[in-house]
């Protein structure tokens, strides 16, 4: 049987298209691959999200929980990193306290990648890097950088408009895959929902006594650099940024909106009998005035638009030359934490929660990040 | 069960301009069709 000329030029034009397909579909399942947390010395357990609701067992949805338990008698806390793949220095956090954090007293559980999804891939047109890289004191640690929602291959298609379902509250269609707007969660939601629903099964299973949900914003957000309060939160949030004053570190203490609704310090407090904080860093690699988009922006955090934008009076924060690096970022998050601890511990002296081993705020400015991974 | 009727649906995109690429008679329009396709058969596998 012979084929005609059009036909073989059709033929190699699909193979062409097909070898293409071929060609990335590797590089696409390498970014499902988790990036290496190492087992700290606080470590006493690592358990999967599924173990506290089965329905997210062998899917993208679940993820670590790492158990770092004293052993003795005291309050449970929760870390939240990356519930936006694009804000690493919320999960750099809390990969530093997983590697580095000892429990002295009381419980602290912590989820690096608390929407495991969002670092899947990355956002369109956002020119996103696809990893970020450091030259750690063990050598070359690279972590994925990814996006604010869920991977559209984990939950698709988006609806025109999301409908919040405990609420009844309308956003965007897009927002329908970010975690940060799906608290409480459902047990037979999407795939987003899911994953709220698994980590506020874990806050009422473990009887967590509070939850930190650690973020960036851009620099022009004027939410940034700050805590988020939930209203039963506000007595230890507002210790906890005294705290923080006393180290020389600026935050802002800002109510949790009883009006938006899918937060987590919003629904977790109200759904949950946990204190519920978030916390804001800020970030220039998120923000719509930023320069040409890279890891170094990500890390050095630096960025001349920025820049002439401060001089305009544009920005939420101070920004000179220094801009706001990775190692102020982690350094701010990881006082933050300490700082919450310590003021829920002397608000429930009856329920003490403290760590040790952790770097400090000023380590961190002096030496980096690196010296840590 | 969305997702599968726009699985259904980028399916049926794939196989019409496959159908297209093999009844034009220009390369151009051809390529264009092999580019097409790329980016349907990722997402009618859901890899991307």
């Amino acid at each position: 049987m012979a084929f005609g000329r059009n036909t073989i030029v059709s033929m190699v034009v699909l193979a062409f298209a097909l070898g293409a397909v071929a060609a990335v579909i590797p590089s696409y399942r390498a970014a499902e691959q988790d990036d290496v947390i190492r087992r700290g010395p606080g470590v006493t357990e690592v358990r999967k999200l599924s173990t506290w609701f089965e329905g997210l067992g062998g899917t993208n949805g679940d993820t670590d929980v790492y158990v770092l338990d004293s052993g003795k008698p005291g309050a449970t806390g929760l870390v939240l990193g990356g519930t936006h793949g694009n804000e690493p220095a919320g999960y750099m956090t809390a990969i530093l306290i997983v590697e580095h954090a000892v429990p002295t007293a009381g419980r602290l559980l912590v989820i690096p990648h608390a929407n495991r999804s969002s670092v899947t891939h990355t956002d369109y047109q956002e020119a996103s890097p696809r990893e970020l890289e450091f030259q750690g004191a063990s050598g070359r640690r690279a972590f994925r950088y990814g996006s604010r929602a869920t991977n559209p291959t984990d939950q698709w298609p988006d609806p025109d408009i999301y409908v919040h379902a405990a609420s009844g509250q309308q956003l965007s269609g897009a927002e329908t895959r970010n975690l940060n707007r799906a608290y409480p969660g459902r047990a037979d939601g999407t795939f987003t929902e899911r994953v709220a629903y698994g980590i506020a099964s874990l806050v009422r299973s473990e009887k967590v006594d509070f939850v930190v949900d650690l973020h960036e914003a851009s620099p022009e957000y004027p939410v940034v650099n700050a805590i988020v309060a939930h209203e039963r939160a506000m007595p230890v949030a507002s210790a906890a940024v005294l705290n923080l004053e006393f180290e020389d570190i600026t935050i802002g203490l800002e109510p949790s909106p009883k009006n938006l609704r899918g937060l987590s310090h919003r629904e977790l407090g109200d759904a949950t009998d946990a204190l519920a904080m978030l916390c804001e860093t800020s970030n220039v690699s998120q923000g719509r005035l930023r320069g040409a988009t890279d890891a170094r922006q990500v890390i050095e955090g630096t960025d001349d638009k920025y820049l002439h934008a401060a001089g305009l009076g544009r920005l939420s924060v101070p920004f000179d030359e220094h801009g706001w690096p990775m190692k102020q970022r982690v350094g701010r998050h990881a006082a933050t934490v300490v700082a919450i601890l310590a003021a829920f511990t002397s608000a429930h002296p009856d329920r003490p929660i403290s760590l040790s081993g952790l770097p400090s705020y000023a380590d961190l400015m002096a030496k980096g990040l690196e010296p840590y991974l | 069960m969305i997702t599968v009727v726009y699985r259904g649906i980028v399916a049926v995109a794939v196989i019409l301009v496959v159908a297209e690429l093999f009844s034009q008679r220009s390369l151009k329009v051809k390529i264009n069709a092999g580019l097409v396709l790329i980016p349907l058969i990722l997402r009618a596998l859901m890899v991307a």
